[in-house]
Parts: structure tokens; sequence; C-alpha cells
């Protein structure tokens, strides 16, 4: 009986013991297997906005400083390019000059960290620009505003490996890429029935994009260069609507078309040896295209008392319908549909300062930016703060948004400072 | 003296061709309309183009010329004025690369060529690259959906991505094949009598990304894991693969990086795969750049026991190009005759299979003299002297029919356990 049972446990046990050792085989076995890698550029292919994709319009310091929301809550002439129907909501005469400082870090794009050059960490670059200015006139509930903003831009990390042999540098190669996007906006709003206003944009955007590689073999006297260029020109509209629907709430929703930033394109491709005696030049001028996606939004901005209240913004980006074709050709790009969600807090406290009454904003926010590229999935997550000092017809602002990245297994990161000065009449 | 005439008549068509209608093998040309000229052309059955000031333009193709040359008529080479008048329409055509190939354009063209032709040409996908691209074959044989018991012989090109023109001799081979069967008897008997395989484009990832990133890029796109990019293809195949570091590299970031085993690589092993289910008789493998036609071994300076047969083949097709434009393409033992080089195609399928195999360094000749580029308008003139040397190959593959199989000869013992076994 004894001997039977342990005959039985030596069978539980052979049987265990086995499936343990397939177990094992198989994890081995698939472990051997090579994982098929692509090449991910991820987030920076070549025209991706800088920081983020997820452009709408130029958000102004007081939006930075409430986690960019403003589609309920935009007080300046930002407006015009997020949700027109707030101008109605400015004094009879507004002027608005914003001005930020971008930054952002960067592992891989164009040849770098794809196969040509390595860096050990992460490339960084900061932008400062004149980014958003505007003006805008309202008169019994009408409202007109016409404004420049810089919507992207598409800078890089210049890239300069040389290789030295006896103290001469005997090759270099010098990678460079810059660009932007310039959004030009007439705005029309109404308000109606005291509670609600409608307005409407119209935005023409130009810019360009170039992107160059240049090789230097001193030693052979060989020099290669690769440079593509893209003009872009393109119309959208924008528009939106705001209803105070309680003393204390009020709610938004904006939208913005579909439209191709369409470019015209040319590339050189350039062999040049004085001493072979041979200039090699591919030379092509054609059209390109990028379906830009559709955006809806919605706002909403919730007082708690007169010197307290919060706001959301929820935009949804279609971007799954972003489609290029580049130089005449369709290039595939696998993109998803995102949702970007935003919320701040703004405190206002008063300040006698030089004599005169100051109201002071205090502004904290968060926001969730998730990056359509579907591989690597990745989204930033921004942590907010700005300030204000608003005299009666002269408002100063400022706010910064410090974000990192996750998903893309790179800690990248992005942070934007902004200064916006506001004049009312 | 007529030889000459000849001759000539190949140089001044292709420099007729360079500036004027790329990816195809006829050019324009005017003839003095005189009442002799009429009477001579009316049994040649050309195509003509159009008569304007006392001239007659005709467009022809290189038996043409012979023809026309042969019947004493004197013309003179027009296809420059027939140039398209917008370079815009050109661009339209080919894309960021000019008139080279991308993979799309590639596939676009190699369907079409099918479609058009198909009782001669069958598209066939034999693989996946890395990133899940498609690998063409396009087979050109007279019963193409049927497995004859003929000569069969294999083109490749487009193992390293900067090499561009790698693809377009063997494209437009295929194309000219298919184009001349009805016409061209020759051709034709060819046609009937060899199953011929043209594979364009090995390694579509690196091509992509040589165009749209980087134009000396080499590699396929193989993350390797530690920041490098890339197994050289031409490093990978599975005959004495590794055999030295000199012919290869086991470092990650060497333009030779052979791979972490024989076969690592899905392009590679799409090749390998094939010559798994086809009997081929012969292999060219296209590359850039030197002008030379290489013939096994590589991975050492030594001769193989077919050296004599190796080099007679060799040679002859470079005495075939030479005439055409003028360009000699020295034959020589890869190992000896450029650099050592292991688990290279052409080792592989003379180590493994026995048959005949050739890798033909396409113009430039030299670093200073374009290095990896290649004008746009000499791709014709480049596929043009490849030409005879190709159909060289073919022939040789009928006339060795069914001598030259693989049992025949292979070298190695394995191979014969894998042809029985076949068998």
């Amino acid at each position: 009986m004894g001997q039977e049972r342990y005959n039985q446990n030596s069978e539980k046990m052979k049987k265990k013991f086995s499936c343990v050792m397939t177990f094992l085989l198989c994890v081995v076995l698939l472990s051997s297997i090579p994982s098929w890698a692509q090449l991910h550029l991820g987030q920076y292919q070549d025209e991706a906005p800088f920081r983020t994709w997820n452009t709408f319009g130029v958000p102004s310091a007081s939006s930075v400083g409430m986690g960019e929301t403003h589609f309920a809550s935009v007080s300046d002439l930002s407006a015009s390019i997020i949700n027109p129907a707030r101008l109605t909501a400015l004094p009879e005469f507004s002027l608005t000059l914003n001005t930020s400082y971008t930054t952002a870090s960067i592992h891989k794009y164009a040849i770098v960290n794809t196969g040509v050059l390595r860096t050990d960490g992460n490339s960084a670059m900061g932008l400062y620009a004149i980014d958003f200015a505007g003006i805008a006139f309202t008169y019994n509930g009408w409202a007109l505003g016409i404004s420049i903003g810089l919507l992207e831009t598409y800078e890089r990390p210049s890239q300069n490996p040389d290789y030295l042999s006896q103290g001469e540098v005997v090759y270099l190669l010098e990678f460079q890429q810059s660009g932007l996007l310039r959004n030009y906006n007439l705005s029309l709003a109404r308000k109606v029935g005291g509670r609600f206003s409608f307005g409407i944009g119209l935005n023409y955007v130009s810019g360009e994009l170039v992107k160059g590689i240049v090789e230097n073999m001193y030693y052979s006297g060989v020099t290669i260069s690769d440079q593509k260029e893209h003009n872009f020109k393109g119309f959208y509209l924008n528009g939106g609507f705001v209803a105070d629907v309680a003393q204390n709430i009020r709610i938004a929703a904006v939208f913005r078309t579909p439209y191709t930033k369409k470019a015209d394109s040319k590339s050189s491709l350039r062999y040049d040896s004085p001493q072979g005696n041979t200039d090699i030049r591919i030379e092509v001028a054609a059209e390109s295209e990028y379906k830009q996606p559709f955006v809806l939004g919605l706002g909403v901005e919730y007082w708690f008392s007169p010197g307290l209240r919060v706001a959301s913004d929820v935009s949804y980006f279609n971007w799954s319908s972003y489609a290029v074709t580049y130089f005449d050709e369709e290039i595939k790009k696998e993109f998803r549909n995102i949702v970007k969600i935003s919320g701040g807090l703004e405190y206002t406290t008063s300040l006698r300062l030089f004599r005169q009454d100051l109201q002071v904003p205090l502004r904290i926010g968060l926001s969730y930016d998730p990056q359509p590229v579907e591989e690597p999935n990745s989204h930033y997550l921004y942590y907010t703060f700005g300030f204000g000092l608003h005299w009666q017809k002269l408002h100063l602002d400022a706010g910064a948004m410090l974000g990192e990245e996750k998903g893309s297994g790179h800690d990248l990161n992005g942070r934007r400072f902004a200064v916006c000065l506001s004049y009312f009449l | 003296m007529k030889k000459f005439l000849v001759f000539l008549s190949f140089i001044c068509f292709a420099f007729g061709l360079s500036g004027a209608q790329h990816h195809t093998n006829q050019a324009v040309i005017g003839v003095e309309k005189n009442q002799r000229v009429m009477k001579a052309l009316q049994g040649m059955n050309l195509d003509l183009l159009m008569e304007r000031d006392g001239k007659i333009y005709i467009v022809v193709s290189p038996e043409d010329l012979i023809a026309l040359t042969a019947n004493n008529i004197f013309y003179t080479v027009e296809s420059h004025k027939f140039i398209p008048e917008n370079r815009k329409i050109l661009a339209v055509q080919g894309g960021v690369n000019g008139d080279f190939h991308s993979y799309a354009e590639l596939e676009r063209d190699m369907m079409a060529l099918a479609d058009a032709y198909p009782e001669l040409a069958q598209v066939i996908d034999i693989g996946d690259s890395l990133e899940a691209r498609n690998i063409y074959a396009i087979r050109i044989s007279n019963n193409v959906g049927i497995q004859e018991s003929e000569a069969s012989v294999i083109f490749l090109g487009g193992h390293h991505a900067r090499e561009w023109i790698s693809v377009e001799v063997p494209y437009l081979f295929a194309k000219y094949l298919v184009e001349n069967y009805d016409t061209n008897p020759e051709i034709r008997r060819l046609v009937d009598n060899c199953d011929i395989w043209i594979v364009p484009l090995v390694n579509p990832d690196g091509l992509e990304y040589s165009i749209h990133f980087y134009r000396y890029w080499r590699k396929n796109m193989r993350d390797n894991g530690d920041g490098t990019y890339g197994v050289d293809l031409n490093r990978n195949y599975g005959y004495k693969w590794g055999w030295d570091d000199t012919g290869s590299s086991p470092s990650t970031a060497s333009e030779v990086y052979r791979g972490p085993h024989p076969f690592s690589e899905p392009e590679s092993q799409t090749i390998r795969d094939l010559f798994g289910q086809q009997n081929f008789q012969a292999l060219v493998s296209y590359h850039s750049y030197s002008q030379l036609i290489l013939y096994p071994w590589g991975y050492t300076e030594a001769a193989s026991e077919n050296e004599d047969l190796l080099f007679e083949i060799a040679e002859k097709m470079s005495q075939l190009m030479e005439p055409v434009n003028g360009r000699y393409y020295k034959a020589d033992r890869a190992g000896a005759g450029l650099y050592l080089t292991n688990g290279d195609t052409t080792d592989w399928s003379f180590g493994e299979y026995g048959i005949p195999s050739f890798t033909i360094e396409l113009p430039p000749d030299s670093r200073i003299t374009g290095e990896f580029f290649n004008a746009e308008s000499d791709i014709q003139p480049i596929f043009n002297e490849n030409l005879p040397a190709a159909l060289y190959l073919i022939d040789w593959c009928i006339q060795t029919y069914p001598s030259h199989t693989r049992a025949y000869q292979s070298p190695s013992r394995s191979q014969q356990q894998r042809v029985l076994h076949k068998k």
C-alpha cells in the first residue's frame, strides 16, 4: 500500500516535473526567437511640432499657468485662434502680446539614434519666440479680432560630429533642421441674448521646414549634401460657442476644421568631387501634403467665489485621419485619436504696489497630453503654475508648465514658459 | 567597318537615352527624308514618330539601329529634343529620389509589368523584411505559372541600401525581357527555355531609410539593442559565415556587421528559402561600386575548384559589356579582386549549391567619381551595358542544362544530401 502510494506520488512528481520542464523549455525557446524590432521614430517624426503634436492655437501665459485650459476661461486675445466667441468678453479695444520660451528633450529623430549617430542621452534645445500678437475691437455685442501666432516649430538639435586625424578634421557631418508655421487669423464674434456668444475664425497658415545633411570628406575632397525644403500653406476655420449657464458656470465648445497643410517641396541631393571631376545631382520639385486633423473641444469654468475659479478642457484630436503625401508619394503613418485633458485653478488676491491697486491671480494646473503616434504609446503630464499682475488697463501674466513624458522609455521632457502683456481700453 | 558602325550606334544610342527616356530601351533618331531611305524604311516595320523639316523621326530599339546601319541609313540621335518640358512632371513620377525607385514605386512598377504581361511575368511575394515590407520576386518564363523542367537563373539587387543603381539594373532587365519577348526572337528563345527569377530589392527597409534619412545607409534596419542599427545582409549568409573578422565584423556598429548568427535576418532567410524551392543554375547579385565582376571565393584569396569556369563566364560577360558604353568591368576572384568577404551571397550560393555565382559591382569605378552615387541619366546606360552579360548568362544556363545543375557539381556534402533528398 505504502509502495503504491509512493509510486503514485512519484508519478505525480514526474508529471509535475515534466510540466515544469516543458514550460521552461517553451520559455527558453520563445526567448530565443529574435524580436522583430522596427524603426519607429516615435514622437519626433520630421514634421512633428517641437514639444507636442497637439497644437490648437497659441496658449497665452494665463492659460499656461492653468494647465493650458482656455476654451471657456480665456480672457485675452489668444481667444481668436482658440475660441473666438470669447472675444465678446473683451473691452472695446484690446491688444495682446505673448512671448514664450519652450524647451524639450529629444532622443530619436532624423539620423540621430536611428542608425547613423548615437547619443549617450537625450538631446535638448530651447526656443524663444514672440509667439502671439493680436488686436481686437468690440462694439455693440460684436467683436472683431486680428492676430498672428506661431503655431508650430520644427526645430531639432543640430549635430556636427567630426573625425580627427593627426589633429586635423578629415571628416565632418553636419545635421540641421529648422522650420515654423505661422497662423494668420481674422475672427468675428457675436454676443446673443446676454448669455451666449458665437465666434468664427478664418485662418491662413504658412511656414517652412528645412532639413539638411552635409558630409565633408576632407581626405578625398568629396562633399555630399542632402537638402529638403517644404514651404507650407493652408486654410482652416475655427469657431466656438460660449454659454453662461448660471451666474458662476460657463461652458464652451470649440472646433477646428481639418485642413491640408500643402507644401511646395524641393529636394537636392548632391555628390561633389572636384578631384574626380564629378558633380552628380538629383534635384526634385514636387508637392507634399499633410492632412491635419479635426479638433473638437469642450470647456467649463466654475466660480466658487469672485476670487476663486476652476476650469477644465477636454479636446479630441482626430489624428487617425492624419495622412502624409511626401514628394507626391504617400507615406504610411500610424496615428491614433487622442483626448487631451487639462484642468486649472486660479485664486485672485489683491495687492497695493506703487500706490496702485493690483489684482494678482495665482494659478496652478495639470495637463495630460497623449501623443498620437501609435508606437511608442507615449504621453506628457504637465504641472503648471503662474501668476498675473493686473492693473486696470494693463495685464501682465506669466506661466510655466513642466512636463515629463512616459512611454517612449527615454524620459523625455517638455517645458514652456510664457509671459503675456495685454492692454485693454 | 560594319562592326565599328554597330558599336558606334550603340554608343549613340546610350547617349541619346541618357537625357531622354528613362526606364525604356528606346531612343528617338532622325533620318533625312529621301526616296532611297523611304524605300528602305518601308520594309523595316519601324515606329515612325513624326516628320518635320525634311526629317523623319523614328522611335528605335538597339536592334533597329543595327538594321538601319546594315541598310546604310545614316541617322542622328534626337532623343534630347523629346525631353519632357516640365521637370515637375518627372518629379511626380520619381518621388524624392528622382528617377530611382523607392520601395512603393518598385512595387507598383513590378505589379504593372506583371499586369501588362500576365502570360510572361508573375510577381511573387517571397518574404517579409524586418519592418514587414514585402520582398518581391518577378518570375519570367513563357509558361510562368508552371514549374517546367528547364534552366533557371536568379538575379538579385538591393542588398545594400545605398546602392540604388543595383535595384534599377535587375528591374530594367525584367522590363526588357517582357517588353521584347514578342519582337526579339533571341529574347523569346531565352525566355522560352529558362525560368528567370529577378529580386530587385532584397533590403527594402534599408532603401527607404537611405532615401528618407541618410543616403549612405548600407545595412538593414535591425535594432541591435545597443543603440546601433543594422546587419550587413551581404555578410549574413550561411557559408563560411564569420570565417574571420576581416571579411565581416562581429561588432554591431560596423558597416559589415554579420549579425548574431548565419541567416539571422529575414531578408537573407527569404533568399535562402527561395533557393530551397527552386533549382537555380546561376546567380548574379548586383552591387556598386567598382566595375567588377567578382566570383567565389570571397572568404579567402584561394581559388575554388571551378576557378577556370567561373573566370571564363565572368570574362565573357566583361567582354560583352565593354563595347556598349566603353566601361570596363574587371573579372576577378572576389577575395583577391576587391577585399575579403565572408557570409556573402555568392560564396553561399556557390558553396552550398555549386552554381556559378557572380557579384557585379556596377559603376562608377572609384570613390572620387561618384562612389555610391549614379546620375539619373546614367541609369539606362548602366543597364544597357549589363544587358548583354545577363543575356549571356541565361544562354549559358540553357546551353548547359541539365548538366550544370546543383546535383552535378555541388561541392558541399550537405548539399548533395539535400539534392538527393529533394529527388
